[in-house]
């Protein structure tokens, strides 16, 4: 502060005493100004005591960081039960649920995402990650621990699934959508496609040749065989109740009514 | 002590189950005959064609041939009593007889008739067709059934249904 500071200080002083005073405020003027001086000067001093400390502080920490003694202390704190035991602690109690309250009442998460998306990070990792063969690793990996067949036989074992597909064969979207199809060209031309491709009939070639189609064919058959005979049985005993009939009547012989019953069966 | 006027072997055992068998009756039996018939001479056919074939090829003389004819002619008759013996002696049902699901059994006990009797059926069959079928007449009005070849061979010819699978 200048000289003129001084003289208005000195100036607002004698113009806040009464008017008596004025001349005692004349005689009080060199000690106004040396403990106005003592106080500057006090303040200087603790100002370059506070920034002497704190380079010296921040000295001294820089030290401590780069010290080994301090990296060792460090390591011996961090690997100690105790702050295994302070750990497990914290996170029995209820200082992670007051973590998570404040995270999700000041929107942590939305945030962290939110500079994460609008930022270049994202893509940079995702580039890093492709350049890396990150997806295609990942996927030879899934495939080699077979997950991808275990993931398949769950999803066909479970209920779910069926429960999925009868909603959605029940569904009127469906049966819109198979009307649409079935009245599509795409539908004739994939016909037509399959009936010109000799993968089809080499196909069915294969189908027609494999036992469990030959002998559905040969039970058919015989299925066939059985009915037919079935009939000619039924007509051939009708015959015969006719013409045993026709017979008794032309000789002149009593209808005859329930027949005997037969022998046993044969024991073999 | 006064003899039963069933067999012993015909009458029902208490623990026995009910029989369903029914006698069959000409035209059911007919009709498994011809389909017998079908398969006696399919069979001769094709054998006689074949061996016709290969004498053709190897072109004998006209003696081998009429002994050839007269082999074939006796291989004819002896594969047909052959056929209705087996079939009659062993399960009682031809392939005639097991499309149509009837059988020929002993008419006193159910069971299969022996070769001698099967022998004497057929026989009797051939007697019976001789006065113009004469003698399957019976048939119609025989209380069991009976034919004349089956009175002479002491058969009768039952259902056999299938048991369902």
């Amino acid at each position: 502060m200048g000289k003129g500071g001084q003289a208005d200080e000195a100036g607002a002083e004698r113009a806040a005493m009464p008017g008596g005073s004025a001349l005692l405020a004349v005689a009080a003027l060199p000690a106004t100004g040396a403990l106005s001086l003592a106080r500057r000067a006090a303040r200087r001093t603790r100002r370059a005591v506070a920034d002497a400390a704190s380079e010296t502080a921040t000295a001294t920490v820089d030290a401590v960081l780069e010290s080994r003694t301090a990296e060792q202390l460090l390591g011996k704190v961090i690997g100690s039960p105790l702050v295994e035991r302070t750990l497990s602690r914290a996170l029995e109690g209820p200082l992670v649920e007051a973590l998570s309250r404040d995270m999700v009442r000041h929107a942590v998460l939305e945030r962290v995402a939110e500079t994460i998306l609008t930022g270049d990070a994202l893509e940079a990792v995702l580039e890093r990650a492709e350049a890396a063969e990150v997806p295609r690793r990942i996927a030879d990996r899934v495939l080699a621990d077979g997950i991808v067949e275990q993931t398949v036989a769950r999803v066909l074992e479970s209920a779910e699934l069926e429960r999925a597909v009868a909603a959605a064969l029940d569904s009127p979207a469906t049966e819109r959508l198979m009307v649409r199809v079935m009245e599509s060209r795409l539908l004739d031309e994939t016909v037509d496609r399959l009936l010109d491709s000799e993968e089809l009939w080499l196909l069915v070639q294969e189908i027609a040749d494999s036992p469990a189609v030959t002998d559905a064919i040969g039970r058919q058959g015989i299925g066939f065989a059985d009915q037919v005979a079935g009939g000619v049985r039924a007509r051939s005993r009708r015959a015969d109740a006719w013409l045993e009939r026709a017979a008794r009547r032309a000789l002149r012989r009593k209808p005859l009514g329930e027949l005997p019953p037969g022998p046993p069966p044969d024991p073999s | 002590m006064s003899r039963s006027p069933v067999p012993a072997r015909l009458q029902t055992q208490p623990s026995a189950p009910a029989t369903t068998q029914v006698y069959e009756g000409l035209v059911t039996r007919g009709i498994a005959f011809a389909v017998d018939a079908a398969l006696i001479n399919l069979a001769a056919l094709i054998v006689s064609v074949s061996v016709g074939l290969a004498l053709s090829v190897l072109d004998p003389s006209n003696n081998l041939e009429t002994a050839a004819l007269a082999v074939a002619g006796v291989a004819y008759v002896v594969w047909t009593i052959a056929y209705f013996v087996t079939f009659w002696s062993t399960t009682g049902q031809t392939p005639g007889n097991r499309l149509l699901q009837i059988r020929v059994c002993r008419a006193r006990d159910g069971e299969a008739l022996r070769p001698r009797k099967s022998l004497l059926r057929l026989g009797a069959m051939v007697l019976c067709a001789l006065p113009l079928f004469a003698g399957f007449l019976p048939i119609l009005v025989n209380s069991r059934r009976r034919g004349l070849h089956d009175m002479i061979a002491g058969s009768v010819v039952v259902s056999a249904p299938v048991e369902a699978r």
